[in-house]
């Protein structure tokens, strides 16, 4: 190789290397568009982060790509929602990435002083009473989907507040002004979405997987079924005959619908029923202009509202 | 009255107070105890992931006959060994017996990127090579796999492998085994042998995102075995002894080079998109006469396979495989194998397979082999999704 070539490739290799180190910053992975989010509010200046899942697809189906396994290798911290959510991709990720510091674990996807669970401290719900998969792709240590509660997002916050502070304990002080400034923005706005979801309180709805436990605790929606037969499993004629003859009977008007799902079953259903389509999102980015977590909630809180035929307050 | 009333006013916020007192107390008493409770973990439970995969078939085929087959029931278990190993084994139960198709030990914490791995492992060759035969495309096991690397790639021995340093994915794997090949009959596990006459693996792989939706893999790789030891049958030649041992020139390549294009649209996850893989080999080698074990001339063979599977949704797979595979003995037989599949997932851990299999070769006045298959796969318990096998 000629000498100028060989410089300008050592340039460009140690320019690359010295990105994310300088200044200190510590290399951060997050699974999910709104973790890079709250990761990036609380960690400031001091984080460089780089997510996995684009938002648009099922988080339980985001494709394991090799180009995450160096960012993993190279990483000081992965955040992930856990709750083994994230079982199709990060386990066979951290299994292969070669970092000491978060290895693959199968019980809690990820161990070791580098991994932060944002589902530490959560009240989780729908524990199952039992993990038979004859009643569907359950997720043994309760429902992981609570991401979709606006009000869970400061606890999001405070754990990865904490998990940079201990594994970045000179600025710790710095994470906490972060996680102050950003709850000061976070708190109020989500009881001004509480306020605003108010006006949902009683409805029944239905939803396209079991994921609304934790929105329908804060809008009091009561999600009384699902599209699919059972979790990961699909509808069934007979199911949505089913589905049909339960929605009218309890007056349902409103069908949630996953982003990521097909379309078609729910509009028949809705068809069906003169029930209305609400097109939610499970993570941040599923939709243009919705990468925070703030502007996550307020499109699916604006999107229940509008197929519920209430008006903003 | 009015005295007790005043009476009451005075005596209720401390009634409340108290009662409230009282059932901070309570609160906190249980919640001590709860904090305070032994573990039930012990760590002389035996508590690995464990998990089952049965799989079973129905072929239809040569002479218009048909069987049914259990393929296998194949138990897996794997557990952290301690904070520096995990290990894990595959039990494979099927109609020849019970195999230890896996037992290794793989490290989690060495420095510099490295990863060792040992025992008995499916060598890191190819891509579909190193597939169990539930997780392939297909029912049956393409022939350029079965007949250049002898089935799946079951070796027992040693890989190291290297995540380089680099901002794209690149791995370097490096391996010693008795040899590669379940079904290789060029070696016996059982045998010691010098250091010449293991085989030596060596692989890069790398991978390269093409936008958002798009991605390309490519591995390149070459199993070298340097010597092997063929000791002439006398009881089939007929010759007086000493037996002739053949050494010299014994020395075996079986490289490859394997390209995976993958079409991973936003909104479809791991369901929606395709697959379309290609590999190629060659065999290099000195061959024996099967009956007499004299040595043959040098031969160079090539085969390969090229699968592309559809990802329409959740449940269904359609897709198709060429393979082209030439003779080990003889390279100017060439066996073309077109096969069509179509895969039904009622859940993540069914699957249904129908499958047409068509093989011709070059041999004036052979006939056309066709069967059908239909595959019946469950899995029960313990579920990940590995990197290795997606």
């Amino acid at each position: 190789m000629k000498k100028p070539a060989f410089l300008a490739v050592a340039l460009a290799l140690s320019t690359l290397a010295a990105t994310a180190r300088a200044a200190g910053k510590l290399r951060v992975v997050a699974t999910t568009p709104e973790l890079v989010d709250i990761t990036r509010r609380v960690g400031g200046e001091r984080v460089s982060v780089d997510g996995m899942a684009r938002g648009t697809e099922d988080i339980h189906q985001v494709v394991m790509r090799p180009s995450f396994v160096t960012k993993l290798n190279k990483a000081d911290a992965v955040v992930f929602l856990g709750l083994n959510v994230e079982h199709s991709f990060l386990w066979g990720l951290l299994d292969v990435a070669a970092n000491p510091r978060m290895r693959a674990d199968f019980v809690k996807t990820c161990i070791g002083p580098a991994c932060i669970d944002c589902s530490e401290g959560i009240a989780v719900l729908d524990k199952p009473a039992s993990v038979s998969r004859s009643e569907g792709e359950l997720h043994p240590q309760g429902n992981p989907h609570y991401n979709m509660s606006p009000d869970n997002g400061p606890a999001i916050a405070r754990n990865i507040a904490r998990g940079l502070s201990r594994i970045s304990p000179e600025h710790k002080e710095e994470f906490e002004r972060n996680l102050k400034a950003y709850l000061a923005e976070l708190e109020p706005k989500a009881a001004e979405l509480r306020k605003q979801a108010a006006a949902l309180k009683g409805l029944k709805a239905v939803s396209y997987h079991k994921d609304m436990a934790y929105l329908g605790r804060f809008t009091g929606i009561d999600f009384i079924d699902t599209v699919e037969l059972k979790p990961g499993v699909g509808p069934t004629p007979a199911h949505l005959t089913e589905l049909v003859k339960k929605m009218k009977e309890q007056g349902v008007k409103l069908i949630a619908r996953e982003q990521h799902f097909e379309p078609k079953t729910c509009e028949w259903l809705a068809a069906q029923t003169g029930a209305r389509v609400a097109v939610l999102g499970v993570m941040a980015n599923a939709f243009p202009d919705t990468e925070t977590f703030i502007r996550f909630s307020e499109k699916n809180i604006k999107a229940l509202l509008e197929a519920a035929g209430k008006d903003l307050p | 009255m009015r005295m007790a009333l005043l009476i009451l006013a005075a005596l209720l916020p401390p009634l409340a107070r108290a009662q409230e007192a009282d059932r901070l107390k309570a609160i906190e008493e249980r919640l001590n105890k709860l904090e305070g409770a032994p573990a039930n973990a012990s760590l002389s439970s035996f508590n690995p992931s464990l998990g089952v995969l049965l799989d079973v078939n129905y072929t239809h085929g040569k002479d218009d006959k048909g069987t049914f087959n259990f393929k296998t029931a194949e138990l897996n278990i794997g557990a952290p060994i301690d904070p520096f190993l995990k290990g894990w084994a595959v039990i494979n139960f099927n109609p020849a017996g019970v195999e230890v198709e896996e037992a290794s030990l793989k490290t989690t914490s060495l420095p510099y990127n490295l990863t060792l791995t040992g025992g008995r492992l499916f060598a890191s060759f190819g891509r579909l090579a190193h597939f169990h035969d539930d997780s392939l495309p297909v029912t049956k096991r393409p022939r350029s796999l079965e007949n250049f690397v002898g089935g799946e790639t079951q070796a027992d021995g040693l890989e190291v492998q290297h995540l380089f340093p680099t901002p794209f994915y690149l791995t370097a794997t490096l391996g010693a085994y008795n040899k590669l090949g379940g079904e290789n009959g060029r070696a016996d596990n059982a045998v010691a042998r010098p250091l010449d006459h293991f085989t030596y693996l060596g692989r890069l792989a790398t991978y390269a995102d093409l936008g958002a939706d798009h991605s390309l893999e490519l591995g390149i790789n070459s199993a070298w075995t340097p010597k092997r030891t063929m000791v002439e049958d006398v009881s089939v030649t007929g010759s007086p002894a000493p037996a002739i041992s053949t050494v010299k020139g014994t020395w075996r390549t079986l490289s490859g080079v394997d390209l995976t294009y993958r079409y991973h649209p936003a909104q479809g996850g791991i369901y929606k998109g395709l697959v379309w893989a290609t590999e190629v080999m060659q065999n290099n080698e000195r061959r024996f006469d099967p009956g007499t074990r004299l040595p043959l001339d040098r031969v160079r063979a090539y085969a390969g396979l090229s699968a592309i599977e559809f990802k329409l949704g959740r449940q269904w797979r359609p897709g198709v495989l060429v393979d082209l595979t030439e003779d080990l003995d003889n390279p100017h037989t060439l066996t073309r194998t077109y096969t069509g599949f179509l895969s039904w997932w009622p859940s993540e851990f069914q699957r249904l397979r129908l499958s047409y299999s068509k093989a011709t070769n070059n041999v004036p006045g052979s006939r056309e082999n066709h069967s059908v298959a239909l595959q019946w796969t469950g899995a029960l318990g313990f579920h990940v999704h590995g990197f290795k096998d997606r």
